[in-house]
């Protein structure tokens, strides 16, 4: 395929190519440079910062709730996701459907992402307001974030596995039942061993989404569940850049990385051992 | 057909449709409600607010009104502004140059990508998605420490006479133009990856064959195969480059305000929900019309069906 393309395109495919990584790369090495930077009680470059970093009790209790949310939101989000994606691929029809079981189980999943996140988050914050007014229950913390993270998590989730079991032969639904399997074994012996790939991607995907996002965060938070991002938000309002936030950004960077790195590695070793042609 | 024999064959295909929807909804069914529950009808109580009065502590109260509709036109206590419309059109122009610049950076990056041996191009197209997996904050932070005026970027803009000395690229609109183009740059080049990974490459041999130029080529044969994975970009960028809230925030200042940002100030600092809900409305609106604009395009094109449930 490459052949076809004349070598002059090909160099000059690459001229901007190479420029648009290191675009891509130069903002996040430059906060991984400036946390070593020197600073007046430090000369030289030093790992002072993540010192400073790992004993500020602020960040370590943000980092804290932020693993919890990531972790228990993903969790969550992965469960009802999972169920999502596999009922919307066994039991609708591939054209049609009517409002039910059509239309209507599609816009509700799209929802939350295409739904812009400002509005997702003030809405929720909304939300929250009033049933805490009249109820007294879910006032703004840890607990109301994680039902937003779950809420925006679940749909790409349900992507993920849809995906997967889209590909999948109806007719092994028949075989197990032929066999006696009840819709519970169908689920637990060929569903399960199927979407596992899904899962793992959609939990990892679902505890990348929950890192990632601040809008959502930012509207949903109670002032005693500051997350890593709302910490460095905050900290930038009040006082611009300083070495240690640039050591969290890395820390936050490193971990994004690796999650993904991990990700990746899982999914292709997987579709080597099952011999499936790699998508991604 | 008569009716003695559809009738049976009907209520049969009736009631495995009804099963069929009954276990839909019992195995979808929790997700669906968390949904409905947490998002459906929190926004459809933020949208009912706009509707409201405003109290003197910037919540909703009776009676119903337009009132906040026609703060958005403009008409405050102070006679008429145009700075809601400013602001308005800014929003859509910023999205609109973001999703272009992100356009004109995509389509060279994909086609190096392609153009690669198999076993490299997963590695490559994962590495120009990775930034955008990290916090949209720490992002944007990013861009701050290379705009600001003692960045050395500012330093090369200064002493090329861009700006004037100690001014910095930040804050405004091109600092906020350039955090919208990199943190969405991965929304367009994921689906134009998809359209140009399947495209047909007999038809640029075909093109070629018949004596076609580069450009030419490059219009007749690969780009119309590319346009619906271009069309699902720019609705993937546009949309939430047209609604951001952090960027505008963070590099833009007073002077480059946007939706995202004039928005949220009537839920935090100075609250006024009722208005900020019917500037809300206004924002979905202009989103609405975008996205299905471009999704009627894309279903003209018989392009975009894969990727939709």
């Amino acid at each position: 395929m490459s052949g076809n393309i004349p070598r002059a395109i090909q160099r000059a495919l690459l001229s901007v190519s190479l420029p648009v990584y290191v675009l891509l790369y130069a903002p996040l090495s430059i906060i991984a440079i400036f946390s070593f930077a020197p600073t007046l009680h430090h000369p030289g470059p030093n790992v002072a910062a993540y010192g400073l970093m790992f004993h500020d009790p602020q960040v370590m209790a943000a980092l804290r709730r932020s693993i919890t949310l990531a972790l228990c939101s993903a969790a969550l989000g992965t469960l009802l996701g999972t169920l999502m994606g596999f009922g919307l691929s066994r039991f609708r029809p591939a054209k049609g459907g009517g409002l039910w079981v059509g239309t209507l189980p599609s816009l509700i999943i799209y929802l939350p992402i295409i739904m812009p996140s400002l509005v997702f988050g003030i809405s929720e914050m909304i939300f929250f307001n009033y049933v805490n007014q009249y109820t007294g229950l879910l006032s703004a913390g840890l607990l109301t974030m994680g039902i937003a993270h779950v809420t925006f998590q679940s749909p790409y989730v349900a992507l993920v596995v849809y995906a997967r079991l889209a590909g999948l032969d109806p007719n092994l639904f028949e075989a197990s039942h032929d066999l006696y399997a009840n819709a519970l074994k169908s689920f637990w012996y060929l569903i399960v061993p199927v979407v596992r790939p899904a899962l793992i991607g959609g939990f990892l995907l679902a505890i990348t989404l929950s890192i990632d996002d601040f809008t959502i965060s930012f509207f949903t938070a109670g002032p005693g569940s500051v997350t890593l991002p709302l910490y460095i938000y905050g900290a930038i309002a009040r006082k611009g850049s300083s070495p240690e936030i640039n050591a969290i950004g890395t820390l936050m960077i490193a971990t994004v990385v690796g999650v993904a790195l991990l990700y990746y590695v899982v999914t292709r070793q997987r579709e080597r051992k099952l011999n499936i042609p790699t998508v991604a | 057909m008569s009716d003695t024999t559809a009738g049976p064959v009907k209520t049969q295909a009736q009631s495995e449709g009804f099963t069929k929807a009954l276990r839909l909804w019992m195995t979808a069914g929790p997700g669906l409600f968390w949904i409905i529950l947490f998002l459906l009808i929190p926004s459809g109580v933020m949208l009912g607010i706009a509707f409201f009065t405003n109290s003197d502590f910037g919540s909703p109260v009776l009676p119903l009104s337009l009132s906040s509709f026609w703060e958005v036109l403009g008409n405050g206590i102070l006679g008429w502004s145009d700075a809601n419309i400013i602001t308005l059109i800014r929003s859509l122009v910023q999205a609109g140059v973001a999703t272009s610049v992100t356009i004109l950076l995509a389509y060279p990056l994909v086609f190096f990508i392609i153009t690669r041996p198999a076993n490299m191009r997963p590695v490559l197209l994962l590495f120009a998605i990775l930034p955008s997996w990290t916090n949209q904050v720490v992002r944007t932070y990013a861009w701050m420490q290379l705009l600001n005026p003692g960045a050395p970027l500012a330093h090369l803009a200064q002493y090329l006479g861009i700006i004037p000395e100690h001014f910095g690229l930040m804050p405004g609109n091109f600092a906020v133009l350039i955090g919208l183009t990199y943190n969405y740059l991965p929304y367009m080049v994921v689906p134009l990856y998809a359209a140009a990974e399947k495209l047909d490459w007999t038809l640029v041999e075909a093109g070629r064959d018949l004596y076609a130029s580069g450009p030419r080529l490059f219009l007749n044969t690969v780009f119309p195969q590319t346009l619906p994975g271009l069309l699902s970009g720019i609705i993937l960028v546009g949309i939430p480059a047209f609604g951001d809230y952090v960027v505008p925030q963070l590099l833009g200042g007073d002077k480059a305000m946007m939706m995202g940002s004039l928005i949220a100030g009537q839920f935090t600092f100075s609250p006024n929900w009722p208005y900020g809900a019917a500037l809300t409305i206004i924002m979905l609106v202009f989103t609405c019309v975008g996205l299905l604009t471009f999704r009627k395009l894309t279903q003209r094109l018989g392009g975009g069906e894969g990727a939709m449930l």
